[in-house]
């Protein structure tokens, strides 16, 4: 009996504090009644990816900001934006899971997400059954906009874009600066993007002569890259092409300076070699490195630099891919808002497939317009590619190609130096 | 051929290190009898301490052990005194408790998901220490200072805990409640006090392991998930509870990852590790310096 | 009323709730919770027939889980086959595999048992991402499999709503619920959890352990590959880091173990317990405070151990033998 007792005792403790903890999920704050656009973002929060997944959120805050507080969206009476986040872990099912949730229990009017090209995929489908539009700010994987579906729109560039533009510097390179490359590497994380790229290369090294001396992708929970290091080393490729999660990117670089690694040209495909902390955690070892991105802070558009200038206030960092583009995408949102006049989720839809946006804040990437394709992919997404190097300010990433958008007065540092 | 040279010291030098990373863990299931899931968060929580330590005094790097083994041994001394205590005492009559796995595992999705709170999801490497990017050259073999130095710190701690085990009057108190707790708290040990001082042991030898890595990797709040798996393969490759099979195991592993990538691509040697893992299992599950009593 | 009709009563009402639940909750998303709560019950349950019943604590059941949801895509993905038939296939080959991995782990105890079904799941999901293609069969490596959600119909275990999979997966759950009652008072379930508690008697008793056990192992595993193909063509998509999973591994052994590991009730509860908390917590938590949902989840998981280290079945089937006593006994028990 005293046993009993004592059990009881300790599931009244046991409930007591279950309720407490439901006590606390039940109060989320009721919104009244003046009209908002609820928009519901999916993001990797938490998990391996919760750095780029923070740097979207902050992005997606300051421009609902900036919006809200321009007045809202004027079409809809100055409706304000609402966001709601929701986590992903970088799990497809707990996105998926989300998506769900977002658009049947917190009735939002559009989605946003979810960087791993792993969880946008599946929620595309998603998105698709309820008929509510999706923009996809970055995650490049091709199929993403190649399923027929009418409600997803992509910002950033798919990944044969990506590579594309890869191939196209390494040939304008070898052009401008008479120095022939025959040999390439690839080395990428063995997951759905590094494979996606690595496909592509393949073909592209094949169309335009190249020898591929390596092809080596290895795991993203790899401790210790130096063997991948010591096979590039061996191998003595003139190009060397990664594809890295953050982590991963920081131990590759240094690595490779540990081992005194130096092809003609280390490019990388933006993601980990993009990341705000990448240059603070590599250095000096990442000099000469070039990666391609849609954005540098050195772009010339109007307001870019003021753009950047106040987010690197409120949130400690520059601005980087994920989060210009989430930036981007919160204002190709607004302006297909102020078109529909609706929160008909059809309306929007329709308004976003019309965009054609050529002004605002939403200009700041290196794209001439955002304009999609019938299958939702930002027509005019362009890459830039950037060199990281010392001009006297300490490391910076200078953009360098294509031509026209170079930094006045730099000449890229090619084939990097053999020291 | 001499490539195979350079990669086999760069294995055993990186084994080593997986071999410290684990030690922790194979002392404290030894004697706790139980798998601490929360090992690789203990060693994350160890490379923040390291970091910080060096970051904000700008010391050497094994100079902060000064700190950081305290400090850690604090911690996990304090960790199993409130949280894992209670379960022991709840369980008393069973040998290997399972509740406490997931206790264990409660501590890590704790542990990290806090330092995501609290550092942020930034990745941190310390920039300007003198270890950094430093290698040694004999012609065409490149050996990494920094490895070399978490190779020592391996061997050292090893040792060190190995002669605390064997030499000291705690360290047999330890050895005893180890082989049989009940023995041992007839002859007047107190099993949970030693539990305590087993873990903050485990957890201070995670800190140590925290200043190895530091000078050349980085730190991030889910770094320790990385090493969680592997330090379970080497521990049962080596023998759970074998502080020697630890390091062995470990170098074992290092080994595998660095030779093998020559012959074949990175992501299958994790295949081979596996592979090998089980075939040890089968043939010797006591490991390579397991006790048989614990299988 | 009796105590037989008290039971009978009370598991009628039960079904009568769980089967008129879709009526009332029209919400998808809630609906998409409940049937991954059935889901995860269902996994649990199945795991329960080796981790309750035969006292080990296999840590590698998403392999398992893989095997059905890979069988059933690739087959009809490629060949166009059913569903419905992969799932069998499914179910077979991870027979095949359970035992595999039973016949030499089977013989080791406690962590060592854990460690080795740990690796074999790692191991199983590293191969799998390794390979793109295995000999006609299109495996796709870390990229996993879609379903494209074409052909909606039962013969193709695919629907546009989610009533359907709610009453299969129901239906799922009963059988299996059904089948470990049964197996619970047969001579193996005896011999099972015999042999988990003290298997030098029992061998010494003449029982066969290893090979109860390595039952056990063939019927979890046939059970819990169903499931795989269940999540399959219920999310349409598949990828090892989802399917083969650690998480998922530890989840299914966790709801077990808080729920109550070898009782009927206890992944049942686990999962009603464990399962909106993890959901809840992400929902509201998620987005303000990056980790903090899941640093409740951890929270809550020690708590239980600490204050139930039976699980939660120990209050709960405390609760419900005293209300049951009070509705039935006309005559006052003896205390």
């Amino acid at each position: 009996m005293r046993e009993m007792k004592k059990i009881q005792n300790r599931s009244v403790a046991f409930f007591a504090v279950l309720a407490l903890v439901g006590l606390v999920y039940c109060s989320p704050a009721l919104c009244a009644g003046e009209k908002v656009v609820k928009v519901g973002n999916i993001e990797p929060l938490s998990g391996p990816s919760a750095a780029v997944g923070q740097q979207g959120k902050n992005a997606r805050d300051m421009a609902v900001e900036e919006i809200n507080a321009a007045g809202g969206i004027k079409s809809l009476g100055g409706a304000k934006i609402e966001m709601i986040y929701a986590d992903s872990e970088s799990k497809p099912e707990k996105g998926v899971a989300e998506a769900e949730r977002l658009i049947n229990t917190e009735k939002v009017h559009v989605l946003t997400g979810c960087w791993n090209s792993s969880v946008t995929y599946p929620v595309t489908a998603v998105a698709e059954r309820y008929g509510i539009p999706f923009i996809v700010p970055v995650s490049v994987a091709d199929k993403i906009t190649a399923q027929g579906f009418k409600t997803v729109f992509r910002i950033a560039a798919k990944d044969s874009w990506w590579t594309r533009d890869q191939f196209a510097f390494l040939k304008d390179m070898q052009k401008e600066f008479n120095t022939k490359l025959e040999t390439v590497a690839f080395v990428y994380e063995n997951g759905d993007w590094g494979k996606g790229f690595a496909e592509q290369w393949k073909k592209l090294a094949g169309e335009a002569g190249y020898k591929v001396v390596l092809d080596e992708p290895y795991p993203s929970s790899a401790t210790d890259l130096s063997p991948v290091v010591q096979k590039i080393k061996r191998a003595n490729p003139d190009v060397l092409l990664l594809t890295s999660n953050a982590a991963d990117a920081i131990l590759l670089t240094n690595t490779l300076a540990e081992y005194k690694v130096k092809p003609k040209a280390i490019i990388g495909s933006g993601g980990g070699h993009a990341d705000p902390s990448f240059l603070q955690a590599t250095g000096k070892n990442a000099q000469y490195l070039f990666d391609i991105v849609e954005w540098e802070t050195d772009v010339n558009k109007p307001n870019a630099r003021e753009i950047n200038e106040k987010f690197k206030k409120k949130y400690g960092y520059n601005l980087a891919g994920e989060s210009v583009d989430a930036y981007i995408a919160i204002y190709v949102l607004a302006d297909a808002l102020e078109r529909a006049g609706s929160l008909d989720p059809k309306a929007i839809r329709d308004a976003l497939a019309k965009t054609k946006l050529t002004t605002g804040p939403a200009m700041i990437a290196a794209y001439d317009a955002i304009e999609f394709d019938e299958t939702g992919q930002n027509k005019q997404a362009a890459l830039v590619i950037v060199q990281i190097n010392d001009m006297g300010k300490g490391l910076e990433r200078i953009t360098v190609w294509p031509k026209n958008a170079r930094r006045a007065g730099y000449t890229p540092v090619f084939p990097a130096p053999q020291k | 051929m001499i490539y195979v040279l350079e990669d086999l010291i760069n294995g055993i030098l990186m084994g080593s290190i997986y071999g410290l990373t684990a030690l922790g863990l194979t002392l404290i299931f030894g004697v706790l009898k139980v798998i601490n899931f929360a090992h690789g968060s203990m060693l994350m929580v160890g490379m923040y301490a390291a970091y910080w330590a060096v970051a904000l005094t700008g010391v050497h790097p094994y100079l902060a052990l000064v700190l950081v083994i305290p400090v850690m041994y604090l911690f996990g001394h304090a960790m199993q005194d409130i949280i894992i205590k209670p379960i022991f005492k709840a369980e008393k009559q069973v040998r290997e408790p399972i509740t406490v796995i997931i206790v264990t595992t409660g501590v890590w999705y704790i542990l990290d998901n806090l330092s995501l709170l609290v550092f942020g999801p930034q990745y941190r490497t310390l920039q300007d220490n003198p270890l950094r990017g430093k290698m040694l050259e004999f012609g065409d073999i490149m050996i990494s200072v920094p490895k070399l130095w978490g190779f020592a710190a391996a061997v050292a701690t090893a040792l060190a805990v190995y002669l605390f085990l064997q030499k000291t009057r705690m360290g047999r108190a330890i050895r005893a409640t180890s082989l049989d707790r009940e023995a041992a708290s007839l002859m007047g040990i107190n099993q949970y006090r030693i539990y305590n001082v087993a873990f903050g042991i485990g957890t201070a030898t995670a800190g140590i392991a925290g200043v190895a890595l530091v000078p050349f990797y980085n730190v991030f709040p889910s770094v320790g998930v990385l090493f969680d798996i592997k330090g379970f393969i080497i521990v049962v490759l080596g023998g759970l509870g074998s502080i020697g099979g630890a390091l062995l195991g470990g170098m074992i592993v290092g080994v595998i990852e660095s030779v093998g990538p020559q012959v074949m691509t990175a992501t299958w040697t994790e295949a081979i590790v596996y592979a090998l893992f089980l075939l040890v299992l089968f043939v010797k599950p006591s490991g390579l310096f397991g006790v048989k009593y614990d299988w | 009323m009796t105590r037989q009709q008290f039971q009978a009563l009370s598991l009628g009402l039960v079904a009568a709730v769980v089967l008129a639940l879709p009526l009332f909750v029209r919400s998808a998303t809630y609906l998409h919770i409940l049937i991954l709560l059935y889901l995860y019950a269902y996994l649990t349950t199945s795991w329960n027939l080796v981790g309750g019943f035969a006292g080990v604590l296999p840590l590698g059941h998403a392999t398992f889980v893989g095997i059905g949801a890979y069988t059933s895509t690739i087959l009809s993905l490629q060949y166009g086959v059913t569903p419905w038939i992969g799932m069998l296939a499914g179910g077979l080959l991870s027979v095949f595999v359970g035992v595999l991995i039973g016949l030499p782990t089977f013989k080791m105890r406690g962590a060592y048992f854990a460690l080795a079904t740990i690796a074999f799941a790692e191991g199983i999901r590293v191969m799998v991402e390794n390979i793109d293609q295995l000999g006609p069969l299109k495996i796709n490596g870390p990229r996993g499999l879609q379903i494209p959600p074409l052909n909606f119909g039962l013969a193709n275990f695919m629907f546009p709503g989610k009533e359907p999979y709610y009453y299969i997966i129901v239906t799922m759950l009963a059988a299996v619920l059904a089948f470990t009652y049964f197996i619970s008072r047969s001579k193996l379930g005896y011999y099972l959890s015999a042999g988990g508690e003290e298997p030098e008697a029992a061998m010494a008793l003449g029982v066969n352990v290893a090979r109860c056990k390595l039952i056990a192992m063939a019927m979890s595993s046939f059970l819990t590959a169903l499931a795989g193909t269940f999540w399959a063509q219920f999310t349409l998509y598949i990828h090892p880091k989802s399917v083969i999973s650690l998480d998922l591994s530890f989840e299914i052994a966790f709801i077990a173990l808080i729920g109550g590991r070898g009782s009927i009730g206890g992944p049942i509860l686990g999962a009603i317990v464990l399962r909106p908390v993890s959901d809840i917590c992400r929902i509201y938590f998620g987005d303000k405070l990056p980790g903090l949902h899941l640093i409740i989840f951890g929270v809550v998981l020690i708590l239980v151990m600490i204050f139930l280290p039976r699980g939660l079945q120990e209050p709960f089937s405390g609760l419900y033998n005293k209300v049951a006593d009070r509705l039935t006994s006309t005559v006052p028990r003896q205390e």
